[in-house]
């Protein structure tokens, strides 16, 4: 049970607060900053006790959102629906910032009115609360169609959302109420994460690929939307996985995605208000053997007076056609290293020492499919042994590709009666970016 | 609009302003001005002052207006009672509106404001909500039941809204069943003897019917709710796993965990046996391991719930290890976690590839993670035997890396290793000692010196390392002194000879100059059991240490049942049962597994051994010997003097004088029983005057030394006269003649040499074969000229007892090898018991009573002194000069009964009846009954009585 919610501000302001039972006092929001701010740096922030309180809280955009709750309830339960609150905060505000909160108090203590009864969770369905509230979001800044030339991910934690928000999906999901026009849009994303671990010698640990298939929708209303997978999709380890065959080790729907079609002809079927949802999380089965789209081979010499040399070779063995952005590589080193000489192949490449000369970080923001980039870096280090190096991790994104091949192959609306003539807007997009990308060295 | 608008400080203007604004007849500044009064609340300020204002605002039929109004009323009902009885026309009166969601917001309202006036009102509008036709309105009433019983209990029970709620559970909603669950549940809590839920397989079938209608989040009040029911038989607990087997592939993680929280209760009912049960195991994995590829907060709780979920059936994910490999860009919290998992998931078929990665952890950057992951590693070499080799070389290579705080964890868990494996990996000692230096954090440290004070005898410069140490003695953490005080005390034992100093110089250290109590008391402790029993201080300072346990970080099993109940739960996170941190009303009931139906075995889970062992921090501990304990609790110590030791040690002296008067008396000085005190530090063989001692101190010592020294036992014990122990004719010419004598605490060896041979004799030196008592040259044979022919030397040789232990027969038998220039000779001679005499040997009178019925009868030996014409009080003193104390005399019949007690350097406590016929000049026979717990002592120790009462 939830006893009490909170949304501070970085700087622990109290922002919305909301009582739903009655008990504790108006002071748990400073006992909580307090807490968190002076948590030792090896104790998980998630869940506190103090003060005979049990607080839960996530961090988005620079804000905590937390609660106290009784000892008896399911964290699963606190972090989902505080997730759950931050994303529906996002598609009622726009975007989740200090202003566009405060700015909203008003619909945010009427939504957290119809989401939680008692400390019961009740409902975090946008089209229920859209049904029962009856709010105006105030936008904090205007939605200029201008800012479409930035198209980015609204669901991904891709480094290029986190640094340059993609703000296509940056308003809120409801057009104001009597404005029938709205934008009517559906973007649908097939989001894959990589997770390889890559030994000395080259051959591949561990790949791992995790996907999710994400829907947001700006069309009022509903309307059925069918997509059809990719063909090849096979679930669970046990069935036959011939040539050519996708295998997925795990599959988690959510609950309104209608599978009927899905054993036969690969197609998702649902039917969604407007705001977001995750219709599919897949994890692909492990010995499938996906291609690696990078490659590092690197040589390491030490020179005397603790001279490092390292030459690093990073091939992208993607296809032509597609191409990697935002490509860093990061290689701790084994001591803080004074300077660092560089000869890169490309001038919009960098390199610099990060971390108070413990790693050396090299930033590629763009890789042709097939192209191999040099880079030779000598660094002045500590005289010490000769020590290990590394591993590399590298981050990296692939627009326009999933590494396992899982695609949309279609996406089908049929309008609802009475919407306005002419299909919405649908937009596609595949990406795969690595969640962690190591190299041993 | 500008977004700073609501939010300027509440000055008493702007309340004003906002009183004018809501009393204002247009509508949407009306609207804007109650947003303005919410803002401000929701920061905090008080805008309570405008409470009858914002009431007036209630009467509108804008549904967002008002539910603006009934906000800013929950909150400052309660601080103004009387004004918020005006607003309960209008919630009586929205309470029948046509609109349900104005009817459901009144009855929510309603059941938020806790002024009992109000309360009163609520209770016919709640019964019909109950029974209205929309379930929008009937589920918030529901909930509103909950909310007034929190309020006032007993009026709920009156007013039957209990049995209101139980029909819901049958509602055609499952929205409205599901919060009825959670109502019921909450309600039941607080009356746990109720039977208020009522489960029964009927209701559970209604149950698990609306399950799979609900919305996620009735899913989990739904399935929390299962969670408590009782299944009768391992039909039915399969019957109920089967139809919530399905929500284990939801993507509301809460509601996956419910579910396998309902799974893993139901499953201890299901036999082993059954096919069902390897299909619900293998069901449990992937959902558990998807739940790793959440949000990191996410992924931190389930990896706490895997966590124990892991150790009460490793069988579940036994396969998954790989999902528990660390991404380099994981929270350090979930990271932990993970690594946590893995040491628990690894076994000899895994433990290679964990290794692998583990080294590969101990690169990586960030500080703490590596600790962990050093960490780790010994774990593994503890938990997996095979490995341990494996795991020893990879912390040699990371301690190869120099890296300042890699070093220093890998030692502290080489110590650890080596208390698993002991006398295993000492090889590997010689690179540790090479980092010395680079050791600067208290644990590391302590560990070193652990080891290099268990291993002193393989370390040829044990005691430089541990003197090094000793310089900044003050300014180590109390975990270092610790250490530094058991391992110079382990060193000393092993190495007698070259350590004294060392010894001496960390005792006093330790209780003199130290403030802290632990690290006085553990020095005091080893203080006296080296003066009072040096080989009882062996048996317990170096005794075998029991192994470390396997996995010293297990949740103990009992603990672990119970926190398997609480998966899903606060408690899971905190690994610690409810009990432990809710403070205040609401009950904790314990909560345990259901016990296995149908099934052969009897108890569950071998896996979870007892953690065995606890293995402390500092190994050298008292053993649980009760009598040598009871032996170290009877020493009758007044406070610790603490100045002689002090002094002694300042004072300048030679390795023999050190030896010969030194460790001995020393070590006995602050035995508050013995005044021989303050004698210390001299060797002088024989009786020395006491005051001429005194000058040459020139130290504070002097004074102290007039005080106590001078009286009484300074004339030693009784000496035998000199008697010929090796004939020249059997030495080559070298005559040994030599007695025993004891002397404030020392034992002396006092010979003469005399060459009678032709030729110069030199190089001599003294070795004892081990023997009963431990007794042992406590320095070298020091003869300082070469001994010309036909010359003597007197030379007296100060023992200890501290050598090695055999058993001779007789058990007063000492060999000795003597060597000099020209052979080495052998001799035996038996030594009178009476120099092992302690100077502490006086018992407490009860506490000879209580020893003297305690020994057993056939432990008593009877002996006759013939010829003794002394008087009871002549005895007495004659025998305390050679340490036998005299505790009671008594007159029984014209015989004088002496009761006496004298204890060995070992321990031993002999107790002694003396009977003494003054009356009879006669008759001079003294009877004597000795009483131990060692009987084959008193033989010798009656031929001690025999020699010292006739001379």
């Amino acid at each position: 049970m939830i006893s009490q919610l909170f949304i501070l501000s970085s700087k622990g302001d109290r922002l919305v607060y909301r009582n739903f039972r009655g008990d504790g006092g108006d002071d748990v929001t400073d006992a909580f900053y307090r807490a968190v701010t002076s948590l030792p740096g090896d104790q998980a922030p998630v869940f506190m006790a103090r003060e005979g309180q049990h607080f839960v809280h996530v961090r988005h955009g620079g804000l905590y959102v937390g609660a106290t709750t009784t000892a008896d309830t399911s964290p699963f339960v606190l972090v989902e629906f505080l997730n759950r609150l931050v994303t529906l905060l996002r598609e009622h505000c726009g975007t989740l910032s200090e202003k566009s909160v405060s700015v909203n108090v008003a619909l945010v203590q009427e939504l957290l009115g119809e989401m939680v009864d008692f400390g019961y969770v009740q409902t975090t369905a946008t089209e229920v609360l859209r049904s029962a509230t009856h709010g105006e979001p105030e936008t904090t800044k205007a939605f200029s169609l201008l800012d479409l030339r930035s198209v980015g991910l609204f669901g991904a934690e891709t480094q290029q959302s986190r640094v340059a928000p993609g703000s296509v999906t940056n308003r809120p999901v409801l057009p104001p109420r009597g404005e029938q026009g709205g934008r009517r849009e559906v973007f649908v994303d097939v989001v894959e994460r990589l997770t390889v671990v890559i030994a000395a010698n080259g051959t591949p640990l561990k790949v791992d690929v995790q996907g999710e298939i994400r829907l947001k929708s700006f069309v009022p209303g509903a309307c059925e939307l069918r997509m059809g997978l990719t063909e090849e999709l096979s679930v669970g380890t046990e069935e036959q996985c011939g040539y050519g065959r996708l295998p997925l080790a795990a599959v988690a729907f959510h609950s309104s995605v209608d599978l009927e079609e899905f054993e036969q002809e690969r197609v998702l079927r649902v039917t969604p208000g407007p705001g977001e949802v995750t219709l599919m999380r897949y994890q692909l089965a492990e010995d499938v053997a996906v291609p690696l789209p990078f490659r590092l081979l690197p040589s390491v010499e030490w020179e005397p007076a603790g001279r490092l040399r390292i030459h690093l070779k990073l091939r992208c063995d993607l296809p032509p056609k597609n191409h990697a952005i935002n490509v860093v590589l990061q290689l701790p080193l084994p001591r803080e290293a004074s300077s660092l000489a560089q000869e890169l192949s490309s001038p919009e490449q960098t390199a610099e020492l990060q971390g108070g000369g413990r790693s050396l970080r090299w930033a590629i923001p763009r890789c042709q499919g097939g192209a191999q980039l040099g880079a030779v870096f000598r660094v002045q280090l500590p005289p010490t042994p000769p020590l290990g190096l590394g591993p590399a991790a590298l981050t990296f994104e692939l627009p326009a590709l999933t590494v396992s091949g899982l695609r949309l192959r279609w996406l089908r609306l049929s309008a609802p009666p009475g919407a306005p003539p002419g299909p919405p807007q649908r937009w596609v997009r595949h990406l795969t970016h690595s969640d962690s990308y190591v190299v041993r060295l | 609009m500008t977004d700073s608008k609501y939010f300027t400080t509440t000055k008493k203007g702007e309340i004003f302003e906002l009183k004018a604004e809501l009393n204002s007849d247009k509508k949407e500044k009306k609207k804007e001005a109650v947003k303005k009064v919410i803002a401000s609340m929701t920061v905090g300020k008080d805008v309570s002052a405008l409470f009858p204002d914002v009431v007036n605002c209630m009467q509108t039929d804008n549904l967002e207006l008002k539910k603006l109004v009934y906000l800013y009323l929950m909150n400052y009902a309660k601080s103004q009672p009387d004004m918020a009885i005006m607003a309960v026309n209008t919630f009586v009166k929205d309470c029948e509106d046509p609109n349900p969601l104005i009817r459901a917001l009144a009855v929510r309202t309603m059941g938020c404001i806790r002024v009992d006036k109000i309360t009163e009102y609520l209770c016919e509008p709640l019964r019909k909500c109950l029974k209205d036709e929309d379930p929008y309105v009937r589920k918030t009433a529901a909930v509103c039941v909950a909310k007034l019983h929190d309020i006032n209990a007993q009026l709920v029970e009156d007013q039957g809204f209990l049995d209101t709620l139980k029909d819901l559970i049958s509602d055609s909603n499952p929205m409205v069943v599901a919060n009825a669950v959670a109502a019921l549940s909450e309600i039941a809590e607080s009356h746990p003897s109720s039977n208020l839920l009522d489960l029964n397989p009927q209701s559970i079938n209604k149950l698990l019917t609306a399950l799979n209608e609900c919305t996620e989040w009735g899913q989990i009040f739904i399935l929390d709710c299962l969670a408590n029911y009782m299944p009768k038989d391992d039909r039915e607990a399969q019957s109920i796993c089967e139809r919530v087997t399905p929500r284990l592939s939801h993507a509301n993680s809460a509601v996956v965990l419910s579910a396998v929280k309902v799974l893993m209760k139901f499953m201890e009912m299901l036999s082993k046996d059954l096919d069902y049960y390897g299909t619900l195991l293998k069901k449990l994995a992937p959902p558990l391991v998807t739940l790793l590829s959440a949000e990191p907060e996410l992924q931190y709780v389930a990896l706490r719930n895997i966590n124990l979920i892991v150790q009460k059936r490793p069988e579940i994910l036994k396969h998954e290890m790989k999902v528990f490999f660390v991404k380099y860009n994981d929270p350090i919290y979930v990271k932990l976690e993970k690594l946590d998992i893995m040491i628990r998931l690894a076994s000899q078929a895994n433990i290679a590839q964990v290794l692998a990665e583990l080294k590969e952890y101990a690169t990586e950057v960030d500080v703490d993670f590596v600790r962990k992951a050093v960490r780790a590693i010994g774990r593994c070499a503890i938990k997996v035997e095979q490995s341990a080799e494996r795991c020893v070389s990879t912390l040699l290579d990371l301690i190869q890396t120099k890296v300042n705080y890699v070093v220093q964890e890998a030692i502290v868990v080489i110590k650890d290793i080596f208390r698993k494996y002991p006398n295993k990996y000492e090889s590997v000692i010689a690179t540790l000692c090479e980092n010395l230096d680079s050791l600067d954090e208290p644990e590391a440290r302590a560990a070193m010196i652990w080891i290099v004070g268990e291993y002193a005898e393989r370390i040829d410069n044990a005691d430089e390392l541990l003197e090094s140490f000793l310089e900044g003695f003050h300014d180590e953490s109390t975990q270092v002194q610790l250490q530094l005080l058991t391992a110079i005390v382990k060193l000393f034992l092993k190495k007698p000879t070259e350590t004294q100093e060392l010894v001496q110089q960390v005792l006093s250290l330790a209780t003199q100059d130290s403030d802290n109590p632990d690290l006085r008391d553990r020095g005091y402790i080893y203080w006296r059991l080296l003066s009072t029993d040096p080989v009882a201080a062996k048996e317990v300072v170096l005794a075998e240490k029991p192994l470390i346990s396997e996995e010293t970080d297990l949740i103990e099993p009992t603990l672990l049942d119970e926190l398997i109940c609480y998966i899903g739960t606060l408690a899971s996170v905190y690994h610690k049962p409810p009990s432990a941190f809710v403070e205040g009303s609401r009950g904790v009931v314990h909560k345990s597994l259901p016990p296995r139906t149908g099934s052969s075995e009897s108890a569950e889970s071998p896996d979870a051994a007892p953690s065995a062992g606890q293995a402390a921090e500092q190994p050298a501990v008292i053993p649980a010997q009760g009598d040598l304990l009871g032996d170290l609790l009877n020493l009758d110590l007044g406070p610790p003097v603490s100045g002689p030791p002090l002094a002694a040690s300042s004072v300048q002296m030679g390795a023999v004088d050190l030896l010969g008067g030194g460790l001995d008396s020393l070590l006995r000085s602050d035995v508050g029983g013995s005044p021989a005190m303050g004698g210390s530090g001299f060797t002088a063989p024989g009786p020395a005057a006491p005051a001429a001692m005194g000058a040459p101190l020139g130290s504070g010592l002097g004074d102290l030394f007039d005080l106590t020294g001078g009286v009484g036992t300074l004339s030693g014990s009784y000496v035998a006269p000199k008697t010929v122990w090796l004939p020249a004719m059997k030495a080559k010419g070298l005559e040994i003649s030599g007695t025993f004598s004891r002397q404030v605490g020392s034992i002396c060896m006092d010979l003469v040499l005399t060459n009678k041979a032709l030729q110069v004799m030199s190089d001599f030196a003294i070795q004892f074969n081990r023997n009963s008592f431990g007794l042992a040259p406590a320095a070298p044979l020091q003869v300082h000229a070469p001994l010309a022919p036909n010359q003597s030397v007197e030379i007296s040789l100060p023992l200890n007892t501290v050598g090695s232990v055999m058993k001779m027969d007789p058990l007063n038998n000492l060999q000795v090898a003597v060597k000099n220039n020209i052979d080495v000779f052998y001799f035996s001679t038996l030594y009178p018991l009476h120099i092992l005499f302690v100077e502490d040997g006086k018992m407490e009178r009860q506490m000879f009573l209580a020893t003297w019925k305690d020994i057993p009868n056939e432990n008593e030996a009877q002996f006759q002194i013939k010829d003794c014409s002394l008087n009871a009080d002549a005895v007495s003193s004659k025998l305390q000069g050679s340490n036998i104390f005299t505790i009671a005399k008594r007159n029984v019949e014209g015989q004088d009964m002496l009761y006496q007690s004298l204890k060995l350097t070992n321990g031993i406590w002999v107790l002694a009846e003396l009977r003494i016929q003054p009356s009879n000049p006669s008759f001079t026979d003294l009877e004597l009954s000795l009483k131990c717990r060692a009987p084959e002592v008193s033989q010798y120790v009656y031929q001690a009585y025999d020699a010292i009462l006739k001379n």
